[in-house]
């Protein structure tokens, strides 16, 4: 296999986008070709998940390249729930790692604003399980609301550890230009004063409003490439290390044990294992707090620390910026947004930006491994990657 | 007729998995891929469950309570909670009911009531 480097990075804001998907796809490429002075590419992989019932467009590739104006080069779009961003990263990897391609530009991009929240969620509910799941009302907030309750129940996680996600998350977004959501809380508003639960209502209990993140429009870009290609673009060479994917039961019911996440375990090991790395290498992690308890089990999960000891961590400072593993420095998925579809490539934007030393006031001082973990359905789809700054 | 919900018993292995897949989760036997069909138990104990605050538009309330019951005989389901206050443990008896309409079909699913 050939080594794979990021040429080139774009990000629109992850916030309500008042222009078309293809223009919310095609921004964050001419952004990423601009900095890397890169052309034309060989390959475009576009993820997204909704754009069919959301906006009423399929063969979404297609119109971003000749949007582009990149034809003939060949595209598709990448559809794996909110764990499509990585999964087009992954193609696009194996695309220059195999030698078919030299260049691939990998984009995600999601318009789910153009329909009210409610057909929003429902449009994320149809990845739930047809037949056990979907019919009974259950969306992705009530999933998270009742792994969160067994969750909490077993390992002491209480509700102020979930606030604490969020107001280290909105704190981090104040520093990112492109966060949806820029609007600092505390502890006391969310959850001590006599307004909390106006500010703060219940939506899936024990899960509030806070502990789940917005549904935002946005799209993100990485140009991947190989190792001669990258070094002319000047910038500071990141590599694509490591590439691990997982499943797990469709059915969350159906898990042996409820309150592991297997898939994301199997797929950090993976990625991990490919980088040669471990998970105490990492500097610094972009993880799918879509919900913030997933943040706190995902950190234990792909091993950044022990089953059960992912909250303490947290309460300790040890993920905040400024402490020993920050995680989420772009706010995540909570403050920055989750654009389903492009979550997964804005990750990864973010630790590039992070390996480079381009962050700006939320920098993570001489981070040089970097780590995502894009987590679809809920856990049965996860792609973890892991990046190394080279020089 | 009193209604149910079926799990599907390998005719190898006689491994009972709920829901349906083509092939046997435990035995993997892809010869002959049959199975008997055999009705869910409607007792058990909650083991999770949330109060969704805001249901999908097909719900015409404005909290949907869910959960995810372990049967009497093993296998777990997801379903509605007919009970105001549940609790983790608490045993719980279930009937088959209309659990969503929409503007052309009704879809029959567990609702569980205390036991």
């Amino acid at each position: 296999m050939r080594e794979v480097y990021v040429a080139g990075i774009g990000i629109t804001s992850f916030t309500r986008l008042e222009y078309p998907l293809v223009e919310i796809a095609a921004y964050p490429g001419l952004m990423a070709m601009k900095e890397s002075r890169i052309k034309s590419i060989d390959q475009l992989y576009v993820a997204n998940m909704g754009a069919s019932r959301a906006n009423r467009q399929t063969g979404l590739a297609s119109a971003v390249i000749d949007h582009m104006s990149l034809t003939p080069a060949g595209a598709e779009t990448i559809e794996n729930g909110p764990a499509s961003g990585a999964s087009a990263i992954k193609q696009g990897f194996l695309g220059v790692a195999s030698g078919m391609y030299d260049t691939v530009m990998v984009i995600g991009a999601e318009r789910m604003r153009e329909v009210n929240n409610l057909e929003a969620t429902d449009i994320v509910a149809s990845l739930t399980h047809p037949l056990v799941e979907y019919i009974y009302g259950v969306t992705l907030p009530s999933l998270a609301g009742m792994f969160a309750r067994l969750y909490m129940d077993k390992y002491g996680v209480t509700s102020r550890h979930l606030g604490m996600v969020a107001v280290k998350n909105h704190k981090h977004a104040m520093d990112n230009f492109y966060a949806h959501l820029h609007e600092e809380i505390t502890l006391e508003g969310i959850l001590d004063s006599k307004d909390a639960l106006t500010n703060n209502p219940m939506v899936a209990d024990p899960l509030r409003y806070y502990d789940c993140c917005p549904v935002s429009d946005g799209g993100a870009c990485l140009i991947l490439t190989t190792a001669d290609i990258a070094k002319k673009t000047g910038k500071p060479m990141v590599r694509l290390a490591g590439v691990g994917q997982a499943t797990d039961t469709h059915a969350v019911q159906d898990r042996k044990n409820p309150t592991d996440l297997l898939a994301v375990r199997e797929a950090a090991k993976k990625s991990f294992a490919m980088a040669a790395l471990k998970p105490k290498d990492v500097h610094v992690a972009e993880l799918h707090d879509a919900f913030t308890i997933l943040e706190i089990v995902e950190s234990e999960e792909v091993g950044f620390f022990e089953k059960g000891q992912g909250h303490i961590a947290l309460q300790e400072g040890y993920t905040k910026l400024g402490g020993k593993l920050p995680i989420n420095p772009s706010g995540g998925l909570k403050a920055k947004g989750h654009p389903v579809g492009a979550t997964g490539v804005g990750q990864a934007q973010e630790i590039v930006l992070q390996l480079r030393g381009e962050a700006g006031k939320r920098q993570v001082k001489n981070a040089k491994v970097g780590f995502t973990c894009n987590f679809g359905g809920f856990g049965n789809n996860v792609v973890c990657l892991t990046f190394v700054r080279e020089n | 007729m009193e209604k149910n919900i079926y799990a599907y018993k390998c005719k190898r292995c006689g491994h009972v998995q709920y829901p349906y897949r083509t092939i046997c989760r435990n035995c993997h036997d892809n010869d002959h891929n049959e199975f008997d069909i055999v009705p869910l138990s409607k007792k058990g104990k909650i083991v999770t469950f949330t109060h969704l605050y805001n249901p999908p538009s097909d719900f015409e309330t404005v909290c949907l309570t869910l959960g995810i019951v372990e049967l009497d005989d093993g296998n777990r389901v997801t379903c509605q909670l007919n009970i105001p206050k549940p609790k983790m443990g608490m045993k719980v008896a279930g009937k088959v009911e209309v659990v969503r309409k929409d503007e052309y079909n009704k879809y029959y699913g567990f609702v569980f009531y205390e036991a």
